[in-house]
C-alpha cells in the first residue's frame, strides 16, 4: 500500500433509513391495524399483540399466559397438531407463539401468495384452538422438564432470582414460565379460561406488512379478523401496584454445583413511555458490549469473567435493570465490588459527549441491522403500539439516541439506577461468602434446595416449621 | 350483519410455482491481481455485509496438518504490522456491528455487518490483514490451544460431537475430505510458526479469494476504495495447489461402530457418496433432504419421532460441497428403544423413497418449503453476501444464486426417486453406530 493508505481511513458521515411509514386504523370490533408496505421481497409477516400476559396471570398461577401461547399452536377445533404442522408446511409458512409480560405475540409469516391461506391459520389459532387435554399435558411436562434444565443454569437462575428480589409480589415478579408446583396445577379449564378473557379483538393489535399495500392489508384483517367479536365482559384493567424497595440488598443462592457463580446487580428503573427511556439506553450502552465499562473492569483489566454487560428492560410498568457476569467462584465478592463501581462511575467519573459517540453507534448498528427484515419491522411496530409510542418512532429512534448528551445519562444514573440497587449471586457460597460478608452488611444466604420461585420470601416453606 | 363463518377443514396450499423472487442484482468484477469482486446494492437501510472468502478449507490442509486452515482463520484475528490484536473487532463491535468467520472443507470466509459509512474502514482492515498480517510465536502459541480447547470442548465433550470426524473419515478412503475441518491436536500441536508464513503465502492471495459488498452502498465508490486498498496486492507466480483426487467408487458398504462415555442415547448416521454442488442432479438431492428430514412434516420425523416413537431425532442432509461430498441420514434413538428397531424403520422409509415416486401433492409441500426459504434468504445483506460467495467458490458461478428457484420447481416426482435409487444404495454407504460405551 502507498504511504497515505498505511492509516485506516475515517468512517463516513452516517446515513439514513428509507423506512415503510406505517399506517394505524381500528375495525368495528375495537382491533387496532397498523399496516405498511415494503415491497422488496415476496413477503409478507403478521403479529397479533394480545396486551395481555404474564403480568395479568396470579401469583398461584404463574406460567399460565406462557401455556396458553404454546398451546395455540398444537390444534385447533378444525386440525389437530399434526396436520395443523403440516398445513404450515404445505404453505412454506412459519407460525409460532409466545408471552411476555405485558403481552402474547402470535406471528406468522409467508410467501406472498401463501399469506392469505397462513393469515387465515393464525385467526384459526387465535380464535379456535383446541386446547386438547393431550396436549395440554404434553406441553405442561415439557414446561416442567425445561424448568430443570433452567434452574441448573446459573445465568438463567440469578435473572428469576432478581426479578423475585425486584418486584416481590408486584406483577413482573413472578416467573414467566411458572414453577413445577404452578404449572402442575393448571389443566385445560384455566388455559380455556384464560384465552377467553384477554384474547379479545378489543385489547389486541395486529401489525401486518411486507409486500402488499396498506389498503390491501386492511381489507385483509377486515375480511379475516372483521368477525372476530368481542365478548360482553369488560376489558380487564391493566395490572399495577405499588412496587416495593427490595428489602435485602444481597442475597446468595448456594448452588455448590455451579460451575461459576452468576452475578446480577440490579434495580428497577423506568417504563418504556418514560422520557428517560433514551439516556437509559445509553447509559445501559456505556456499560455494555467489549468496549463498554463493565467487560473493560471485569474483563480486560482483572481477568474476572469473559464478559459482562448491563440491559434494560423497560415496560409497561418500570422495568428492571440488570448488570451481570458469570465469574470463579473465588473471586465473586471481588466482581460485585467492580460491578458496582462501575454503574457508579456513571455518576463519578462521567462519560464524556466524544465517549458516548461509539456507545451510541452500538444502538443505533443494532436498530439498524434489526430492522433488516420485515419481520423485524413488525416486531419493533409490535413494541411501540404495545407501550403507546408513537409509530414514527421507527424514524426517530437512531436521532433520539444520537442526541442524548453526557449530562443527561449521568443525571439519569445518579437518580435512577445508583440508588436502592440490590446484588443477588448464584454459585458456590463456600467460596466466597465469608468474604462477601466483610465487605457487606446484610448478605442472606438461600441454599439452592430450598429456593421456592414461587414464594415471595424466595424460601419454600418448610415442613417441620 | 355480521356474517357467520363456515368452520374451515379444507387443507389450504398453494402452488410453489406460484413463489418467485427477483433476482439478486450485482455487478462481477476481477482486478488485475486477481482478486474477485461482487457488489449487490440495497439502499434501503444503512448498513452492509462484507464477506471474503479464500478458496482454502479444511481439505487444503498441508500434509500432516490437518486443522491448519481452521487454525490460521484464529490467526487472521491477531493484528498485522499496523495494526493491533483483535482491531477488526473494535472497527466493527464498537459502532454497531459484529463479525466472525468460518472454515468449511472448501473455504475460510470472513465477515463484517457494519453500518454502511464504515465500509471503506472495514475494506481497508480486510486488505490490511491479507496484505501484512503479522503473527509472532507468542500469539501463535496461544491461539493454537484456543483451538485446541475448541476441539476438546466441541469434538471431545459434547455428546456426538465426533460424529461428523468419524463420516468424513470413514467415508472417504483417499479424498482429504476424510480429515475433517477440526483436524487433530497432535497436529497442529506439530505446527510450526514457519508453516503459518508459508499457508499465508500460498493461499492467501488475490487471485485466491472472492469479495463481496452486500446492502447499502454505491458502487463507484466502493470499486474505488477497493481498487486502492486492494489493486496494490501482488499476486505471486507461483501457482496455487489444488486437491485434484478422485474418491474412487465405493463398491462394498462400510461399517463403524463408535463408543463414547459421554452418549446419553445410541444414534446412527449413513452418509452416501453424491456429486459435487455444481452436478445437474444436486437441486434433486436438496428436495430428498427436504421430503425425508426436514421439518415436522418430513417422512422421517413423521415416521420415527412421531408415529412410531422409535426415536427422538431423525433428519437428512445433503452435504454438497465443491468436490463430491455426501448424503446423510441419521436419527438417535428414543430412550429404551434398540438401534436395530429404529434403523429398520429407517430401512423402511429409503426402501420407500428408492422405489416410489412420491405424490404429487407431497413433492408440492417440498417445493413449496424450499421456495419459501430461498425467499427468506434474501433477507439480510449477509444471507446475499453469503449465497454469492458459496455460489462463486462451490459452483464457480455467482449467477447461479438467480437460478436456484426455477431448478427446484423444476424437479419431478420421478427425478427424486431417481436420485435416491442411483445414490441411496447399500454399496455406496457408510455406516456409523454411535453407541454408549
Amino acid at each position: 500500500m502507498n504511504e497515505p493508505d498505511l492509516l485506516i481511513p475515517p468512517a463516513g458521515p452516517p446515513r439514513d433509513a428509507l423506512l415503510p411509514a406505517p399506517v394505524e386504523r381500528v375495525l368495528d370490533n375495537g382491533l387496532r391495524v397498523v399496516a405498511f408496505s415494503q415491497r422488496n421481497l415476496p413477503l409478507v409477516s403478521a403479529q397479533l399483540v394480545v396486551r395481555c400476559g404474564g403480568a395479568a396471570e396470579h401469583e398461584n398461577e404463574a406460567g399460565l399466559s406462557a401455556l396458553v401461547a404454546a398451546l395455540l399452536t398444537q390444534g385447533t377445533t378444525a386440525r389437530g397438531a399434526s396436520e395443523l404442522a403440516a398445513t404450515v408446511d404445505a404453505l412454506g409458512a412459519q407460525l409460532n407463539a409466545a408471552s411476555g409480560f405485558d403481552a402474547s405475540v402470535v406471528g406468522v409469516s409467508a410467501t406472498t401468495p401463501a399469506f392469505p391461506a397462513a393469515f387465515a391459520l393464525l385467526d384459526e389459532v387465535v380464535r379456535r384452538p383446541a386446547f386438547a387435554p393431550a396436549e395440554v399435558d404434553r406441553v405442561r411436562t415439557k414446561s416442567i422438564s425445561d424448568l430443570a434444565l433452567m434452574y441448573a443454569n446459573p445465568n438463567a437462575l440469578v435473572r428469576l432470582v432478581a426479578q423475585r428480589v425486584a418486584y416481590a409480589g408486584a406483577p413482573y415478579g413472578h416467573p414467566l414460565a411458572g414453577t413445577p408446583a404452578t404449572l402442575a396445577a393448571l389443566g385445560r379449564d384455566r388455559v380455556a379460561w384464560f384465552h377467553e378473557r384477554f384474547y379479545r379483538p378489543d385489547d389486541a393489535v395486529l401489525v401486518i406488512g411486507g409486500d402488499l399495500e396498506v389498503e390491501a392489508a386492511f381489507a385483509l384483517a377486515q375480511r379475516v379478523l372483521g368477525t372476530w367479536r368481542a365478548p360482553d365482559a369488560p376489558l380487564a384493567a391493566c395490572p399495577d401496584g405499588a412496587i416495593p424497595v427490595p428489602r435485602t440488598r444481597l442475597v446468595v443462592v448456594d448452588k455448590p454445583d455451579a460451575g461459576r457463580t452468576a452475578l446480577l446487580v440490579g434495580r428497577t428503573t423506568i417504563a418504556r413511555g418514560s422520557p428517560d427511556y433514551y439516556a437509559a439506553t445509553v447509559a445501559a450502552a456505556v456499560l455494555s458490549g467489549y468496549s463498554g465499562r463493565l467487560n473493560q473492569e471485569i474483563r480486560v483489566k482483572r481477568g474476572l469473567s469473559y464478559g459482562a454487560s448491563a440491559s434494560l428492560s423497560a415496560r409497561r410498568m418500570p422495568g428492571l435493570f440488570g448488570a451481570s457476569t458469570l465469574v470463579d467462584h473465588t473471586r465473586a465478592a471481588e466482581a460485585v465490588e467492580v460491578t458496582l463501581a462501575a454503574i457508579r462511575s456513571l455518576a463519578d467519573d462521567p462519560p464524556t459527549d466524544d465517549d458516548l459517540i461509539t456507545r451510541k453507534a452500538t444502538l443505533t448498528g443494532a436498530f439498524h441491522r434489526g430492522i433488516e427484515t420485515i419481520d423485524g419491522i413488525a416486531s419493533a411496530l409490535s413494541e411501540y403500539v404495545l407501550y403507546d409510542v408513537a409509530l414514527d418512532e421507527l424514524n426517530h429512534f437512531a436521532p433520539r439516541v444520537n442526541a442524548v448528551d453526557a449530562r443527561s445519562v449521568r443525571e439519569f444514573a445518579a437518580r435512577a439506577l445508583i440508588p436502592d440497587d440490590f446484588v443477588v449471586l448464584v454459585g458456590d457460597a463456600s467460596k466466597f461468602v465469608a468474604e462477601l460478608g466483610a465487605r457487606f452488611a446484610d448478605v442472606r444466604v438461600i441454599p439452592v434446595e430450598r429456593l421456592d420461585l414461587g414464594s415471595l420470601s424466595l424460601e419454600a416453606l418448610s415442613a417441620t416449621g | 350483519m355480521r356474517m357467520k363463518r363456515e368452520p374451515v377443514t379444507a387443507l389450504p396450499t398453494i402452488s410453489a410455482s406460484a413463489i418467485d423472487v427477483a433476482p439478486i442484482r450485482y455487478v462481477d468484477r476481477t482486478l488485475d491481481n486477481g482478486l474477485r469482486v461482487i457488489l449487490a446494492p440495497d439502499r434501503r437501510v444503512p448498513a452492509v455485509a462484507i464477506n471474503i472468502a479464500y478458496r482454502v478449507g479444511g481439505k487444503d490442509d498441508p500434509p500432516h496438518r490437518s486443522g491448519f486452515a481452521h487454525l490460521f482463520e484464529h490467526l487472521m484475528f491477531k493484528g498485522t504490522a499496523r495494526t493491533a490484536p483483535e482491531t477488526i473487532d473494535r472497527l466493527t463491535e464498537d459502532v454497531g456491528g459484529y463479525n466472525n468467520a468460518f472454515t468449511s472443507e472448501d473455504i475460510t470466509n470472513y465477515y463484517e455487518v457494519i453500518p454502511s459509512n464504515h465500509l471503506e474502514r472495514l475494506l481497508w482492515a480486510e486488505a490490511d490483514r491479507l496484505a501484512a498480517l503479522d503473527v509472532n510465536a507468542q500469539n501463535f502459541a496461544t491461539e493454537r490451544e484456543v483451538v485446541i480447547g475448541e476441539y476438546d470442548q466441541r469434538i471431545l465433550a459434547e455428546p456426538y460431537g465426533m460424529l461428523d470426524e468419524l463420516i468424513n473419515r470413514e467415508a472417504f478412503a483417499v479424498h482429504p475430505y476424510r480429515r475433517g475441518v477440526i483436524g487433530s491436536p497432535a497436529e497442529l500441536n506439530a505446527a510450526s510458526l514457519e508453516d503459518v508464513v508459508a499457508f499465508h503465502t500460498t493461499y492467501y492471495r488475490p487471485d485466491n479469494a472472492v469479495l463481496v459488498v452486500a446492502g447499502d452502498l454505491d458502487v463507484d465508490e466502493t470499486l474505488g476504495w477497493i481498487g486502492r486498498y486492494f489493486g496494490k496486492i501482488g499476486t505471486p507466480a507461483t501457482p496455487i495447489p489444488r486437491v485434484r483426487v478422485v474418491e474412487p467408487e465405493q463398491t462394498a458398504q462400510r461399517t463403524y461402530e463408535y463408543r463414547a462415555p459421554n452418549v446419553p442415547l445410541a444414534a446412527l448416521e449413513q452418509a452416501y457418496h453424491i456429486p459435487a454442488a455444481s452436478h445437474p442432479d444436486a437441486a434433486a438431492l436438496d428436495v430428498l433432504e427436504t421430503l425425508l428430514g426436514y421439518g415436522r412434516s418430513s417422512r422421517l420425523y413423521a415416521s420415527l419421532v412421531y408415529d412410531r416413537q422409535l426415536a427422538t431425532s431423525a433428519y437428512a442432509s445433503a452435504d454438497l460441497r465443491e468436490q463430491p461430498g455426501l448424503f446423510s441420514v441419521r436419527f438417535t434413538c428414543a430412550r429404551g428403544v434398540a438401534l436395530a428397531d429404529a434403523r429398520a424403520a429407517l430401512e423402511i422409509e429409503l426402501e420407500r423413497v428408492s422405489t416410489l415416486p412420491p405424490g404429487d401433492a407431497e413433492l408440492e409441500r417440498v417445493r413449496t418449503q424450499i421456495a419459501s426459504s430461498v425467499v427468506r434468504s434474501h433477507q439480510t445483506n449477509n444471507g446475499i453476501a453469503l449465497m454469492l460467495v458459496r455460489a462463486t467458490t462451490e459452483r464457480g458461478d455467482p449467477e447461479v444464486v438467480n437460478g436456484d428457484l426455477a431448478r427446484y420447481l423444476a424437479v419431478t416426482p420421478d427425478d427424486v426417486q431417481r436420485v435416491a435409487r442411483t445414490y441411496l444404495r447399500t454399496a455406496n454407504r457408510t455406516v456409523v453406530e454411535y453407541l454408549p460405551a
